[in-house]
């Protein structure tokens, strides 16, 4: 067990150190040169040399990387160059906002997608499994952007009631924040929903026509029971490891629901951070991102080896 | 008949396919004592497995169902009995072992939690008392140390423990009947023997009665009292197990033995059964092993024999039976 997690934990460091390369090399490809753009209308040949000289811009590229990774390891993510604020403050203050959005997304899906796989798995070829399969093949196609403006149409233009855009901080009210996530954080759930049904679906029904629920069945147990204990206890494991990279797959998802409703999380944060070329940020934010990655796929492995008593030898 | 643990009478089971609704199983009739052994006899696909799941209600519906006959066990009729009171019969009453142990068993659960569930169900008994008496189960069925087997999981075990632990969890609460549908087919031959020795001490200690569904004539000789051989969804022969190996009367059974006796028409020797078993949902008219049988004459063509009695408690379903040495 131990020795498992040890093992995994250790097949992350590269990664990381490859993830590091790859987000500091994106700046490259970045058009534009920051120190121009710094320098503002006039341009003056003395102010670009010496912005180039503070921000290193006149090393060559590998040291360029060695100073960033330096800092970052003192946890230094450097300072956006268009807000004047260390990289850092920026991330922690923006990045609970993304996770909450990200949450709630996830709590949404679990509970309505899961349950939803269950019964069309259950109620296979009936009205039910039709209509599951419908909801879902909606949520996988009908784009967030429209789905977004659409319930804003509904929700608050036509019924009035929930905000159409806009944040609050839980800690100044929860209840309102709660208003202004829950439209938000649906648009989001919608394609993890449908991910998280489709996945319920296959692995119940395989799991259903298995020799081992013959055997509960066999037992004599009740329907509910095979169902709920003998059938979903298996057919969860795939979809909880899903549901840790889906995690992942959310958090970048936030960026276009942050800007449809104007959510001050990670995502708005980035596409400010890339139309300002403000390398420093878009560093940070891609950093947190996939370092986040890589650890929810670290917990998505490690849930599995927890669920699944075959990996635990 | 009245006596009977189990009465089936013409029990009909059909599945739909995309190709059509076939009868897997056709009119199968046969009656198992307390205390006797059973052998359903037959190559896959004859009806076999079905035949017992259609006696658990286990049949998958869809695509399969019950389209008529009767099914009594111990005087009660099965078919179409409320799912309550089946399911209150099913692992209590009647217990039922299978072919694949490696995938029997959940995967997720320890082995004395699966057997215990089954007596916690039927009897209502504390938690601790479930599993004193699974660890009592685990021991009469040889697993060694049940105590430590008792928290394995199933893949811990050989697939012979493992078809232990099946028999313990089918016997869990003393069943009457015990359906054992090839519960030695996915087993090496030794541990093939010590499963089929075990079954038969059980049955000598219970007094309950088995149902032992084989494609190996070889375990019907050890095991059965009584036979029946089915082929193409049929009950094709039915004898006391001596009978049925002294004097084969239905050609199939005949060639299932690997010997034919010497006829005036016929004087080689069939070590297989030639041909294919006939689609179940384009049946030819007339009898079903007609097209494989050395013994057919155009009169086979013209109807599906019904089963005859050839000899005392001995029934064939052959136009030329009984077949005379000549």
């Amino acid at each position: 067990m131990l020795t498992y997690i040890i093992r995994r934990i250790l097949i992350s460091i590269p990664t990381i150190v490859f993830v590091s390369i790859v987000v500091f090399g994106l700046q490259l490809l970045l058009p534009g040169d920051p120190a121009l753009a710094l320098a503002g209308e006039e341009r003056d040949p003395q102010l670009i040399a010496e912005l180039r000289r503070i921000y290193h811009l006149d090393q060559p590229i590998w040291r360029q990387y060695l100073i960033w990774v330096g800092n970052v390891l003192q946890g230094n993510l450097g300072e956006s160059i268009r807000l004047k604020m260390p990289v850092g403050d920026l991330v922690t203050a923006k990045l609970p906002v993304t996770m909450q959005l990200a949450s709630m997304a996830i709590l949404i899906a679990t509970c309505v997608g899961i349950p939803m796989g269950i019964v069309s798995a259950v109620k296979k070829e009936t009205i039910l499994d039709y209509g599951a399969n419908v909801v879902a093949l909606s949520g996988i196609s009908v784009p967030s952007f429209w789905l977004g403006i659409m319930m804003i149409l509904l929700f608050s233009v036509n019924l009035g009631w929930l905000p159409a855009s806009g944040f609050v901080k839980p800690s100044e009210s929860l209840s309102q924040n709660l208003k202004t996530m829950i439209m938000p954080a649906f648009v989001l759930s919608s394609v993890t929903t449908a991910i998280f049904m489709r996945h319920t679906r296959s692995a119940m029904l395989a799991v259903l026509r298995s020799d081992y629920v013959r055997t509960a069945r066999a037992k004599g147990l009740r329907e509910p029971r095979v169902i709920f204990r003998h059938a979903l206890r298996n057919a969860i494991i795939p979809v909880v490891t899903l549901g840790a990279i889906q995690l992942g797959e959310l958090m970048s998802g936030a960026v276009l629901t942050e800007q449809i409703f104007t959510i001050p999380g990670f995502g708005k944060l980035i596409v400010d951070a890339v139309f300002n070329r403000d390398y420093a940020v878009v560093q940070g934010v891609v950093l947190c991102t996939a370092t986040g990655f890589i650890f929810l796929n670290l917990c998505a492995d490690l849930i599995y080896f927890l669920v699944n008593p075959r990996m635990r030898g | 008949m009245s006596a009977s643990l189990l009465a089936v009478g013409a029990l009909s089971t059909e599945f739909k396919t995309d190709q059509g609704r076939f009868r897997a199983v056709d009119e199968v009739s046969f009656s198992l004592e307390k205390g006797r052994t059973l052998g359903i006899v037959g190559e896959s696909g004859c009806g076999k497995s079905v035949t017992a799941l259609s006696i658990m209600g286990l049949v998958p519906s869809p695509p399969g169902y019950i389209v008529g006959g009767s099914i009594r066990f111990e005087g009660e009729e099965l078919i179409g009995l409320t799912t309550e009171r089946y399911q209150s019969l099913r692992g209590n009453r009647m217990g039922m072992i299978f072919q694949e142990p490696m995938t029997s068993l959940n995967p997720a659960f320890t082995v004395g939690d699966q057997i215990g569930e089954a007596i916690i169900r039927h009897e209502q008994v504390s938690q601790a008392e479930s599993k004193r008496r699974t660890i009592e189960l685990l021991r009469r069925v040889r697993i060694p140390s049940p105590e430590k087997r008792y928290d394995d999981y199933p893949h811990k075990l050989s697939g012979g423990m493992r078809q232990r632990a099946m028999i313990a969890m089918a016997l869990s609460c003393s069943p009457d009947l015990l359906i054992a549908d090839e519960p030695t087919t996915a087993l090496d031959v030794t541990i093939q023997a010590q499963i089929l020795e075990l079954l038969a001490e059980l049955r000598a200690e219970t007094g309950m009665a088995i149902m032992l569904i084989t494609h190996d004539l070889g375990v019907i000789a050890e095991m059965a009292d009584e036979v029946v051989v089915m082929y193409a969804g049929r009950v094709i022969e039915r004898a006391p197990a001596a009978a049925l190996f002294a004097s084969p009367q239905h050609p199939y059974t005949i060639g299932l033995m690997g010997s034919i006796p010497r006829l005036d028409l016929e004087q080689d020797r069939l070590a297989a059964i030639e041909g294919q078993v006939p689609n179940l949902v384009s049946l030819p008219k007339g009898c079903r092993f007609r097209a494989r049988c050395p013994f057919a004459v155009a009169a086979c063509a013209e109807s599906d024999p019904p089963l005859i009695e050839v000899a005392a408690g001995h029934e064939a379903a052959c136009l030329r039976a009984p077949l005379e040495v000549a």
